[in-house]
């Protein structure tokens, strides 16, 4: 006898359809898993039996024969196991077959029948189309978000056995209670002082640009940088969508609704691997911190410490909006599009906040500054030295503005730049430069005494120009020529780490 | 030009054996021929009771200098000096700086590349930390700018910061060449951002050396060098150096030679005025300007002509507001726009026009005024 239950695989964020295929027959009595499933797959045998004769149900001891299909893909992970389950016991006759038919089943098996929850289902309920499908209770939420069939929240292999031979209607499951208390984001209003660097983060926020924050410890970079994604509107419902997918493949706690709506914030440790940023791993390719922070921030605090090879790995994908990668038997394409802020120190005593404060040779501090390549730090269109708060600032016991109100500036800001060319500044092309962001003849004799200097490379220049743009449509009032003062501050905001960050040779 | 002929060529090597210093090259050479005291060195003939005490001190030393000694070729010792366009100096030679001839530790041999009459010359010593602030670099170029007006040679070491600013400004000046010190061969300059300014001393003046070429900037020569800089100098002048540092042995080897050494004032808790200021209360005498050094020195600077003409454009509106606020300490765009209550653009835009004008320096976000010389330095 035959049945055949959908199912999915996952593979980086991707889902992948898997029709398990079950035949029992006589024949020696054995239970064989075919279809390239790799180690994980290959041990479902073992839960798959004791939970179907857990749950009261008798195993077939005949020939059980599981094909995996389609077959030339390799499949891993627990997932299957339901899958497996429901196609023995239709496959033996113990639930009708015809009751299984439109019906796709997600989840791994306790040995004790119960299904427990795995990583991944919201992209593979999204490739499951129109199909109902058996999730475990506690991955409802994200199942209902892509589902385009019913979703039936099942908790125990029992409960599958008593509905389809109509002894139980289907169980209602109570969602389960949010584990996640929903973290409020910090808020600017903590932030003492500081007028530069909030400024910077505001811009940043509006125009979409990667910043880097350079400054003394204690002076406030990650407090700040944490503060980013507050000030960034929600998510739209297909980048919720795509952020869903990929932090429900990484097995990340989603919030109740099940969908991500607010820009994620992803901050990985100095000491993080090329895998663990990019992704990867050997068998089911997990997505890395870059792709975490897909529609979000990416912070990478104390940048000099992280690895050469790692920074490198990160520079692709931040043109590019994704990640590829690939092993010897599979490749797949992780979305990455992510703000990148960072954060490092200007030498490695730390620095003081006053110039002659610093005890580093020069040698020593360009080799510190040299640790970040010159094509990353390019890549960065703020560049803001951030100063401890002046002791006036902190005793003044004033609180800074509160992210409503930046956020509501920024709003405006993206909604201006939006109607006017349909993407950020930050993606603003250099041919539309003149067209989008024309310079008054001031402003241009300052970029233009700045490249003469040498001070200013061409690239340099793009990147100040958008920086302006977004400076002036962060005004109350919008204005269609950038004057000099906002090219002033544009300039200030990505060469005043010149000296300190790129000792010799390099230009803004 | 000394040719580098064979007694040459084996003091030559003789003085890149490894941990060859001063007193050792000296005591080898001493009523020997360089093929003797290369023989003796080398271990191929008996050692000296002194040489022998030398090397059961040192334990190593005998077979280094053994195994140099196997290496050692004077002939391709000669023709690297050769291409590298060096004299070897000796102190028979007429040439051979009449300064060091009777110093009490006279360099045993000297490698030159440019001409050594320049130290004919009135000569100033200008030595400082590696680590100035703008104000320091900006005197020290200044000073090398306005000695080297006046006909001075400016002496110093090439090292960064201080030395490579005196350097920068002596050779602006294009008028007197300046004449550099340096603690290793010349195959190599070094500090390696140096190679150009290195050059250029070269070119115009002359780099001096007391080590071959192939022999490295080992911390144990720095001292070395410092006191052949003293001894060459007429007065030396410290520009800034921290509570330790080179320009404190200069300055020290320089007053056991009866050289007045002078130091520029800074304020009392910037580190890299302490060294200096520490200078000033054991008895150095302070100089703020060229005027002192050449009075100094028995020439009347006072009669040259100054400069009247300051070509910076002068600042206009909130350009003085900002120029005047920075002359009370260095400010960033931060600061400026509390201290003036303007908004962050509004500061940006007048520091950035002083700068491109010329009137502030900007570094790591740190915006402070400066004088017409900054450029040099």
């Amino acid at each position: 006898m035959f049945a055949s239950i959908p199912s999915a695989v996952l593979c980086g964020a991707q889902g992948h359809p898997v029709s398990v295929e079950v035949h029992v027959a006589k024949g020696l009595p054995g239970f064989h898993v075919v279809g390239l499933p790799d180690e994980s797959v290959r041990e479902a045998r073992d839960r798959v039996r004791a939970a179907v004769m857990s749950s009261g149900a008798t195993w077939p001891d005949i020939k059980i024969t599981v094909n995996l299909a389609p077959s030339q893909q390799r499949k891993s992970g627990s997932g299957l196991d339901l899958a497996i389950a429901v196609g023995v016991l239709a496959a033996s006759e113990q639930i009708p077959p015809e009751a299984v038919r439109g019906l796709a089943a997600l989840g791994e098996l306790g040995l004790d029948g119960s299904i427990r929850a795995i990583p991944g289902v919201a992209p593979m309920v999204g490739v499951l189309g129109e199909l109902d499908v058996i999730v475990p209770v506690l991955n409802t939420h994200e199942a209902s978000v892509v589902a385009a069939g019913r979703v039936r929240p099942l908790g125990h292999l029992r409960e599958v056995i008593d509905v389809f031979n109509e002894l139980a209607p289907w169980p209602d499951h109570e969602p389960p209670p949010c584990d996640l208390v929903r973290v409020s984001e910090p808020d600017m209003a903590d932030v003492i002082g500081q007028p530069m660097a909030r400024r910077a983060l505001e811009i940043a926020a509006a125009g979409g640009h990667h910043c880097l924050f350079v400054g003394p410890p204690g002076s406030g970079k990650t407090m700040l940088a944490s503060r980013l994604p507050g000030l960034l509107p929600s998510l739209g419902r297909d980048q919720a969508l795509e952020v869903t997918m990929i932090h429900s493949a990484a097995g990340i706690s989603l919030p109740p609704s099940g969908l991500v709506v607010r820009p994620p914030f992803r901050a990985p440790h100095h000491t993080s691997s090329e895998v663990a940023m990019v992704g990867g791993g050997s068998h089911s390719l997990r997505p890395g911190e870059i792709s975490l922070g897909h529609n979000g921030v990416v912070f990478l605090d104390e940048l000099p410490e992280f690895a050469p090879r790692v920074l490198d790995t990160i520079r692709q994908p931040l043109e590019e909006g994704n990640v590829r990668v690939s092993r010897a038997a599979l490749h797949v394409t992780i979305p990455s599009r992510f703000q990148l802020v960072a954060a490092m120190n200007p030498c490695p005593c730390g620095g003081g906040s006053q110039p002659g404060e610093c005890d580093c040779g020069e040698a020593r501090v360009s080799k510190y500054a040299g640790r970040v390549s010159g094509p990353l730090l390019d890549r960065f269109d703020l560049r803001v030295r951030v100063e401890r708060p002046s002791v006036d600032h902190l005793l003044g016991n004033m609180r800074g503005e509160p992210t409503v109100v930046i956020a509501e500036r920024v709003a405006a800001a993206r909604a201006r730049a939006s109607d006017r060319q349909g993407v950020l500044n930050a993606g603003l092309a250099p041919v539309d430069l003149d067209m989008h962001a024309p310079l008054e003849s001031e402003a241009l004799e300052v970029l233009r005494f700045e490249m003469e200097k040498g001070r200013l490379s061409a690239r340099g220049y793009h990147r100040i120009r958008r920086v302006a743009r977004t400076i002036a449509d962060l005004a109350p009032v919008e204005t269609e020529r950038i004057d000099e003062a906002t090219v002033a501050l544009a300039l200030e905001m990505r060469t005043s780490v010149r000296r300190s960050l790129t000792s010799i040779g390099r230009v803004a | 030009m000394s040719a580098v002929d064979e007694d040459r060529s084996y003091i030559a090597v003789l003085a890149g054996f490894s941990d060859m210093t001063t007193s050792r090259l000296r005591s080898l050479l001493s009523g020997r021929t360089p093929q003797e005291a290369f023989a003796l060195a080398a271990g191929q003939s008996r050692p000296t009771p002194a040489l022998r005490t030398e090397f059961e001190r040192y334990k190593t030393l005998r077979e280094r200098w053994r195994a140099a000694g196997r290496r050692a070729s004077p002939v391709g010792m000669a023709d690297r000096c050769q291409a590298l366009g060096l004299s070897v100096v000796l102190p028979e030679d007429p040439d051979y700086p009449a300064q060091l001839l009777h110093d009490p530790r006279r360099p045993a041999v000297l490698f030159v590349q440019g001409d050594l009459s320049v130290l004919d010359a009135r000569r100033v010593g200008i030595v400082g930390t590696r680590n100035p602030t703008r104000r320091g670099t900006q005197t020290a170029a200044r000073f090398g700018y306005e000695l080297a007006e006046a006909g001075v040679c400016v002496v110093s070491g090439l090292a960064l910061g201080i030395d490579g600013a005196a350097h920068r400004g002596a050779l602006a000046a294009g008028a007197a060449a300046p004449v550099a010190i340096v603690a290793n061969g010349h195959d190599a300059p070094y500090p390696k951002r140096h190679t150009a300014l290195w050059s250029e001393v070269a070119v115009a003046g002359a780099v001096i050396s007391e080590w071959p070429p192939g022999v490295p900037p080992e911390p144990y020569r720095f001292p070395l060098r410092n006191r052949i800089l003293a001894a060459l100098s007429e007065v030396v002048v410290v520009v800034e150096s921290r509570e330790k540092g080179g320009s404190l042995i200069t300055a020290h080897e320089a007053a056991m030679r009866g050289i007045d050494v002078f130091a520029v004032p800074g304020p009392v808790d910037q580190r890299a005025s302490m060294g200096t200021n520490s200078l000033l209360e054991v008895g150095a005498a302070p100089v703020s300007s060229t005027d002192t050094l050449l009075v100094a020195l028995g020439l009347d600077g006072r009669r040259s002509g100054r400069r009247t003409f300051d070509a910076r454009p002068l600042p206009l509106g909130d350009e003085c507001v900002a120029l005047d606020l920075c002359r009370t300490g260095p400010q960033n765009v931060e600061s400026a726009a509390r201290s003036c209550e303007w908004d962050l653009a509004r500061a940006a835009m007048s520091l950035a026009r002083l700068e491109r004008n010329g009137w502030l320096g900007e570094a790591g976000g740190w915006f402070e005024v400066i004088d017409e010389y900054a450029n040099l330095a």
